[in-house]
């Protein structure tokens, strides 16, 4: 009983922050209709960027974080210039063969950069566990699941009433429209790329203020790519219910199945779902299907 | 005032569309440009408007003069600013965004929030309809209603010069007199310059006060509204109509086509 309320708690604290990561995917495919398949070397190299803040530079903690968003959001600006602009209007394949590249290169630079395979962040939150009855929950998972959560309102928000979230989701539906009504896409793209960096390194520093930095957060990318198939690839809303899903998924599945199965089996969990899912409803839980007027 | 001197338009540097267009328009005036399909008429919209750019299409020579601004290399949010909008053809909507929502888009790069807020009153006033669904999706509306949305969200960047690209596309003949009529509304109420590209000829010059015929990318024919709507080659070949506003007794048509070459 005790363990599964461990499970659980856990579950849902790292898929929020799965969810969150996930965000950083649906707000690009949202805006621009590009699959960001480079979402793990984002957030492995905003984790390691925050590494050299925090611990090698031995920056306090606010001016730290103010330098990572601001390395976040110049990350995103150079991306969208430097690698995506010159490929608007050429086809989806070669955008998103793009994003792979760009992976690639990330992770190229920073194990470059950061040769050594593994790194502790200073811990963000207070380590003591809380006791609910038997059981022990670790406190941390609390508070990154609730930071994720008020991400989450925030952007929804800004999504909602916000003139720019308005023209985002504008240009998700038809570019052509939305110059006709002088918007230039281009700022909406790299606007969207720099929050979704921005996403992925806050996604990062929380992943990793947990568990270390481990070239294993490139997976944690793929997990959350995994959230954002089954919420729905343009689903706000989808990624938030889908991120918990994934979670206790895999948590509950790995504490109960490694008895029986084998080790890994825990990390494969949100593969399995991504194939059932894209066989079942490959647009999701809640993504949008096409409009059809009838 | 907008003049287009003799322009060229090429897309994707091969491919001519448009073989030396002049027009001139006055302010607050309401042109028709009217032709075949293919004539190059939303080309030359899309020349005006900076939407050429985005379609990998060029004015190759000749200009385009704005009030006095050249303005056929600027893109399409800077003519936006300048006050040019265009209406695309084909009732291109926000499919997933709500009415409201779709027409704040239109007035995107608007800072003043109390102006949009009355603007926004302004196109419900026009178009009664959205305002009954300003909450509805906006993929989910009638045809009719997408139309009049496209129109609203132009009106909402509060343009000087409107681009109208066939707003009578598909829609029945009762609510394309009623969108014409508000068109001419919001002509002379807010001094708004309109340039319609029409197949619908007997309606576009019926609010029309200028005319320009095209035809293979260049213009063929131009006169006041009343010129054209009297000439017999319009009637003829526009309106389907023969000499005398007669209908043509299809018994004495002969059996190969006569067509009319304009040069």
């Amino acid at each position: 009983m005790a363990e599964l309320l461990q499970y659980l708690i856990t579950g849902l604290a790292v898929g929020m922050v799965y969810a969150l990561i996930g965000l950083c995917f649906v707000l690009i495919w949202k805006s621009s209709g590009v699959a960001n398949l480079a979402l793990g070397q984002l957030v492995l190299l905003s984790s390691w960027f925050t590494y050299s803040m925090l611990v090698q530079a031995k920056l306090p903690l606010w001016l730290g974080f103010m330098a990572v968003i601001l390395f976040a959001l110049a990350l995103g600006w150079i991306i969208e210039r430097v690698v995506l602009r010159p490929l608007i209007a050429q086809p989806i394949l070669s955008l998103i063969t793009v994003t792979l590249g760009l992976g690639y290169f990330i992770e190229g630079v920073v194990s470059f950069i950061w040769p050594w395979s593994v790194a502790a962040l200073p811990r963000l939150f207070p380590k003591e566990p809380i006791h609910i009855g038997p059981t022990v929950v670790s406190q941390e998972h609390l508070w990154v699941a609730g930071i994720s959560l008020l991400i989450f309102g925030l952007l929804s928000l800004f999504f909602r009433y916000h003139k720019m979230g308005i023209a985002m989701r504008a240009t998700a539906d038809d570019q052509l429209a939305v110059q006709a009504c002088g918007i230039p896409v281009t700022t909406i793209f790299s606007r969207s790329w720099m929050f979704a960096c921005v996403l992925a390194a806050v996604g990062g520093v929380l992943v990793s203020s947990i568990g270390g930095i481990t070239f294993g957060l490139v997976e944690t990318g793929l997990k959350a790519f995994s959230v954002v198939i089954l919420g729905g690839l343009n689903s706000f809303g989808g990624a938030l219910i889908a991120g918990p899903i994934i979670g206790l998924a895999e948590n509950l599945g790995g504490g109960y199945l490694t008895p029986y199965l084998w080790g890994g089996i825990k990390d494969i969990i949100p593969f399995i779902i991504i194939i059932i899912v894209v066989i079942i409803r490959p647009y999701g839980l809640f993504g949008e299907e096409r409009i059809e007027r009838i | 005032m907008l003049k287009l001197n003799n322009i060229e338009v090429t897309y994707l540097n091969v491919i001519r569309v448009l073989h030396g267009v002049s027009l001139e328009m006055d302010d607050i005036s309401i042109v028709a440009l009217l032709g075949a399909n293919g004539a190059g008429k939303t080309t030359t919209l899309k020349a005006i408007s900076g939407l050429l750019h985005v379609e990998e299409g060029e004015v190759t020579s000749g200009n385009i003069e704005w009030n006095g601004i050249k303005i056929n290399e600027k893109h399409a949010e800077e003519i936006g600013k300048l006050g040019i909008i265009q209406a695309l053809e084909g009732r291109r909507v926000f499919e997933h965004l709500n009415t409201a929502e779709n027409l704040m888009v239109g007035a995107y790069y608007r800072t003043d929030g109390r102006a949009v807020k009355r603007d926004l009153d302004m196109v419900c006033g026009y178009f009664p309809r959205l305002k009954e669904l300003k909450h509805n999706i906006a993929g989910y509306l009638s045809g009719g209603e997408q139309q009049m949305l496209v129109i609203g969200r132009a009106m909402m960047s509060t343009p000087k010069l409107m681009l109208l690209d066939e707003p009578s596309l598909g829609l029945a003949p009762l609510l394309v007199e009623e969108i014409y009529n508000i068109i001419e509304r919001f002509n002379t109420e807010h001094k708004t310059s309109v340039m319609l590209v029409e197949q619908n000829v007997r309606i576009a010059l019926s609010i029309a006060r200028y005319g320009y015929v095209m035809e293979s990318g260049r213009v063929v024919l131009d006169g006041s509204a009343e010129f054209l709507r009297n000439n017999e080659d319009v009637k003829e070949f526009y309106m389907g109509l023969s000499t005398v506003g007669t209908k043509k007794s299809y018994r004495e048509v002969k059996h190969y086509k006569r067509r009319k070459r304009w040069l």
